[in-house]
């Protein structure tokens, strides 16, 4: 499993179009359940905020990861958007968020793979150029390379 | 400078990794050495070890839930949220550089955990849970050999040095097996101490041994409070906890610098005995000699009444405490009612007596996935134990577990005292199991038999049902 296998081509928003944290989390919980990862996606709604309520998944550099483990998800997926003006996430650091990944994991899965590699791509987040490759990135291939290249 | 951390978060999915990534870069990038523990929903990984904590020169816990701190203990620790460590790792660094963490004594002081465990009700009272678990685990594992060395020792002595006489098996002084009988009680008596010593270990490190040894020593010896028999394995259990928790409670008290050196192996040590032995022997004890007295008194208004309800009784209280005062109560009754020539009461009790063990044994060999390494070996011996008549061989089952295992052990000695009842067998000899058949001292032996096979398989199968598998309730105290 690599996380191309997770977080595939439909799954990708390269100009996500909601304006505020609501339109654009709806925006990606549409793309997760049309992929038919979700089996119960006012469930896995509902436990991504209560994981906001708890605290911000804005982690500041402009990026947010809005990501639960729950009964409403049946395959681990990752869905990723851009917004290159930037939604208000509550961010620790008041930046807006423009690249967000939306996690979804679920409650029972044989295995942790799909753990590892949702901790490499946290781990990748950290890295300045990896972010900003990200955001340059002008279309759906290179995004595919930044994404397959860790 | 050498730092080490934790990170963890509610989901273990995202944060716990990256505050581990910026953490780790932080340092490298100032040139401090670090290695970061990640506590995520893979488990906990990068674990960091007692010498890596010991050569450490702070530890920074950026953690958004409880976790065990007491391997900290005495280190400069630097609690703070995973956003923080996220946020700005450069301050969190610059801190233990500029000597300004202070010195983790004890979860009880450290304001800033605290604040973690406040925020955080739900795991607080999960901490509580398996704070009880670990600590009975910690003590049964130490008890084990204690048992399964005194037990076999006693069961061979017994088995092949043995001879039935009006006060149960007697192994003849004169003869090499009374020696190897002392050795075995040696042993035996070494279980209820250890046990307690080893829970008050848990719950209050190394100062908590000494305590909980003599409260367990206490608990087990009923001359101290005036009553015939000790409180057995369960009063062994709660002298364990109330050592530990007195013992952690004086470890807490500020004390002068000046007395500090002195304080873990003289104050700590004999305040802490000291207050449990008086609690057990003024407080705790004097209602354990009532409880047998009363217990007595109500099993003598018993007899001529419904046999089936007697028998019920009898092996309930046979295995409810196995050694402990009321299991006493029931053997005494029983023994006594030879000398009237009721010799079916102690038929029904001999039945009783054996299925703890066997049934515990034939648990373990059912289903070896509920039952760590060291529980399937002391399984085995149990069953040893148990063809002689040594109820002890399931107390190491008993004590880690006892909300599950001591009602199922109830329910198979009831089974086996019952079918014994009913069918006339009885014995001559304050013993049980099925050594006292092989001494001629049973009627009816078949039935006596019967009576074992039922209550064993009746035990296993219940116990099993209750008990989860080992490896669940050992990530539940993860």
């Amino acid at each position: 499993m690599k996380l191309s296998d997770l977080l595939t081509d439909d799954l990708m928003v390269l100009q996500l179009k909601g304006n505020n944290r609501e339109e654009v989390m709806d925006e990606l919980l549409d793309r997760l359940d049309e992929t038919g990862a979700l089996s119960d996606r006012d469930q896995f709604r509902r436990d991504l905020y209560a994981r906001e309520e708890h605290g911000s998944t804005g982690i500041g550099f402009g990026i947010a990861i809005p990501h639960g483990k729950s009964a409403g998800v049946d395959q681990p997926r990752v869905a990723f958007g851009r917004k290159p003006s930037g939604v208000d996430w509550n961010s620790i650091d008041g930046e807006p968020a423009r690249l967000v990944f939306m996690i979804a994991v679920p409650e029972e899965q044989a295995g942790d793979e799909h753990l590892r590699i949702l901790q490499l791509l946290s781990r990748k987040l950290i890295d300045e150029t990896f972010r900003q490759a990200l955001l340059e990135a002008d279309n759906r291939d290179k995004i595919k390379t930044l994404i397959e290249s860790m | 400078m050498k730092l080490l951390a934790v990170t963890s978060c509610p989901n273990g999915i995202a944060h716990t990794y990256m505050a581990a990534e910026k953490l780790a870069q932080t340092a490298a990038e100032a040139g401090i050495d670090i290695k970061v523990e990640t506590q995520g929903s893979i488990g906990a990984e990068n674990v960091l070890t007692e010498e890596e904590i010991e050569a450490a020169d702070g530890i920074i816990l950026a953690v958004d839930k409880s976790i065990e701190m007491d391997r900290f203990e005495g280190k400069r620790v630097l609690s703070c949220a995973v956003s923080d460590a996220i946020r700005k790792p450069e301050e969190l660094i610059q801190r233990f550089e500029s000597g300004e963490v202070p010195v983790h004594r004890s979860r009880e002081e450290a304001g800033e955990t605290d604040d973690i465990t406040q925020t955080n009700p739900t795991h607080k009272e999960e901490r509580g849970q398996n704070l009880i678990y670990r600590s009975l685990m910690n003590g049964v594992s130490y008890m084990i050999p204690f048992v399964v060395v005194g037990g076999l020792l006693i069961a061979l002595s017994l088995g092949l040095g043995g001879e039935p006489g009006a006060k149960g098996l007697v192994v003849p002084e004169d003869s090499v097996w009374s020696s190897i009988l002392k050795v075995g009680e040696a042993a035996f008596t070494f279980m209820v101490p250890i046990l307690a010593g080893y829970i008050a270990v848990s719950i209050a490190d190394r100062p908590g041994l000494a305590p909980g040894m003599i409260g367990g020593f206490i608990a087990a010896d009923g001359s101290f409070y005036g009553s015939e028999a000790g409180a057995g394995f369960i009063g062994g259990i709660l002298a364990g906890f109330i050592a530990g928790i007195i013992t952690r409670w004086i470890k807490s008290l500020p004390v002068p610098s000046v007395l500090q050196p002195i304080m873990p192996i003289l104050v700590i040590p004999l305040t802490a005995s000291t207050l449990v032995a008086l609690l057990f022997i003024f407080v705790v004890g004097a209602p354990i000699a009532s409880l047998m007295e009363g217990l007595t008194q109500f099993l003598q208004g018993m007899q001529g009444t419904s046999k089936v309800l007697l028998a019920l009784i009898l092996g309930a209280m046979i295995a409810f405490d196995m050694g402990g005062p009321v299991n006493k109560v029931a053997f005494l009754f029983g023994a006594a009612m030879i000398a009237e020539g009721q010799t079916f009461i102690m038929g029904a009790i001999a039945a009783a007596i054996c299925t703890p063990p066997l049934g515990m044994g034939l648990a373990t060999l059912l289903a070896r996935r509920k039952y760590h390494q060291e529980e399937q070996e002391a399984g085995k011996a149990a069953l040893a134990m148990g063809l002689v008549g040594i109820t002890e061989g399931a107390i190491p089952f008993a004590a880690g577990d006892p909300l599950r295992v001591i009602p199922a052990m109830m329910v198979g000695s009831m089974t086996a005292s019952t079918v014994a009842m009913l069918s006339g067998v009885t014995d001559n000899v304050p013993h049980g199991g099925p050594i006292v058949a092989a001494v001629q001292a049973v009627g009816n032996v078949p039935m006596f038999f019967v009576a074992i096979a039922a209550g064993t398989v009746v035990t296993a199968l219940l116990v099993n049902v209750l008990k989860k598998n080992a490896e669940v309730q050992r990530s539940e105290s993860d």
